[in-house]
C-alpha cells in the first residue's frame, strides 16, 4: 500500500529502483563481510564490484530520475517541502557519493585482492544500507 | 511503513540471490560456482522475512484502511504472492541441486563438466527463479497502481 492518487510510472520507477539498489548494496555487504573470514577468495571482490556497477548504478539512476519526476509532477517548489522529502533527497545525494566511493574501493579490491579494501567496502556498504533504510522509512512513514 | 520495509527486504534479498546465481552460472571453476550458490543462502533470511512481512502487514493494512473485501488488486496481489513463493521455492531447489554437483566436482579436481554446465544453463530451472521475480514485480505494480 504505497500511495493512492499519485502518478504510477514515476513512483514505480523510484520505488523499484530503490529496492534493486538496496539489493546491489546487500550483495556488496554480504561478500565483503564473508571476505573477512575468506580473504583468499578473489571472486568476492569481483562480485562486489560487478553488483554495484551493473545492478547498483542503473538502479540508482532509475530511483533518482523517478524521484525528480514525481517531485516536478506533484508541484513541490522547495519552499516548506515536507521533512520526509528532504530526508529522501539528502539520502540520494549523499548516497551517490557513498556509492561512487564504494565502487572505486571495490575496483581496488578486485584488482589488488587486498583485505583492507574488502574491509572498507564492508564499512561503506553498511553505511549506505543504513542510509537507504532511513530514507525508505522516512518516505514510507511520511515523517514530518 | 512495516509493509514497505518487508517489501524492500523481499526485493533486495531476491536481487542479491539473483546476482549470486548469475555469477555462479558465469564462474569458471566448480568451487567458485559452489561458493556463490552457498551465498544465495545468506540472502534467504531477507527473502523469508520479506515474504512473511508483506503478507502479515499487507493483510493488516487491508483491514485498517478499509479497502473492501472486493478489492481486485489485493486478490490479484495475493495470487502473485503465492505464485512468487511457489516458483521461488522450485528455483531454489534447482540451485541446491547445482550446488551439490558443483561441490562434488570441486572436491575431485575442480574441473567443470557437461553435467554441471547443463544444470546451470537449464532453461526450466532458471525460468522458475526469473518468473518468481516477475511475479514479485507484478505485485509491486499492483500495489502502486491499485486498479479496480
Amino acid at each position: 500500500m504505497l500511495a493512492v492518487g499519485r502518478p504510477f510510472f514515476p513512483l514505480f520507477l523510484h520505488v523499484f529502483g530503490a529496492m534493486v539498489l538496496t539489493g546491489a548494496v546487500l550483495v556488496a555487504l554480504i561478500v565483503s563481510y564473508v571476505a573477512w573470514r575468506r580473504s583468499d577468495l578473489t571472486l568476492l571482490g569481483r562480485a562486489a564490484f560487478w553488483a554495484l556497477v551493473v545492478v547498483g548504478v542503473p538502479a540508482y539512476v532509475a530511483m533518482r530520475v523517478g524521484a525528480q519526476w514525481i517531485y516536478s509532477q506533484e508541484g513541490f517548489s522547495g519552499d516548506n517541502d515536507p521533512t520526509w522529502l528532504g530526508i529522501g533527497f539528502a539520502a540520494a545525494d549523499i548516497g551517490l557519493l557513498v556509492l561512487l566511493v564504494t565502487i572505486g574501493v571495490a575496483y581496488w579490491w578486485r584488482r589488488s585482492g587486498k583485505p583492507l579494501a574488502g574491509h572498507i567496502v564492508a564499512g561503506l556498504s553498511t553505511v549506505y544500507l543504513l542510509l537507504l533504510a532511513v530514507a525508505w522509512l522516512a518516505m514510507a512513514g511520511k515523517w514530518g | 511503513m512495516f509493509h514497505v520495509t518487508a517489501a524492500f527486504l523481499l526485493v533486495a534479498g531476491s536481487v542479491a540471490a539473483g546476482v549470486f546465481n548469475t555469477l555462479a552460472i558465469r564462474a569458471e571453476r566448480p568451487s567458485e560456482t559452489a561458493y556463490l550458490l552457498r551465498l544465495v543462502r545468506v540472502s534467504l533470511p531477507f527473502i523469508f522475512v520479506g515474504i512473511a512481512g508483506t503478507l502479515i502487514f499487507g493483510l493488516w493494512l487491508w483491514h485498517e484502511q478499509d479497502f473492501g473485501f472486493g478489492a481486485l488488486w489485493i486478490w490479484l496481489s495475493l495470487v502473485f504472492w503465492v505464485v512468487a513463493s511457489a516458483l521461488g521455492g522450485m528455483g531454489g531447489k534447482h540451485q541446491e541441486h547445482a550446488r551439490e554437483v558443483a561441490e562434488r566436482l570441486a572436491s575431485s579436481g575442480d574441473a567443470s563438466n557437461d553435467e554441471l554446465r547443463a544444470i546451470l544453463r537449464d532453461p526450466r530451472g532458471n525460468a522458475m527463479s526469473w518468473l518468481a521475480g516477475a511475479a514479485t514485480i507484478a505485485i509491486l505494480v499492483l500495489m502502486i497502481w491499485k486498479p479496480g
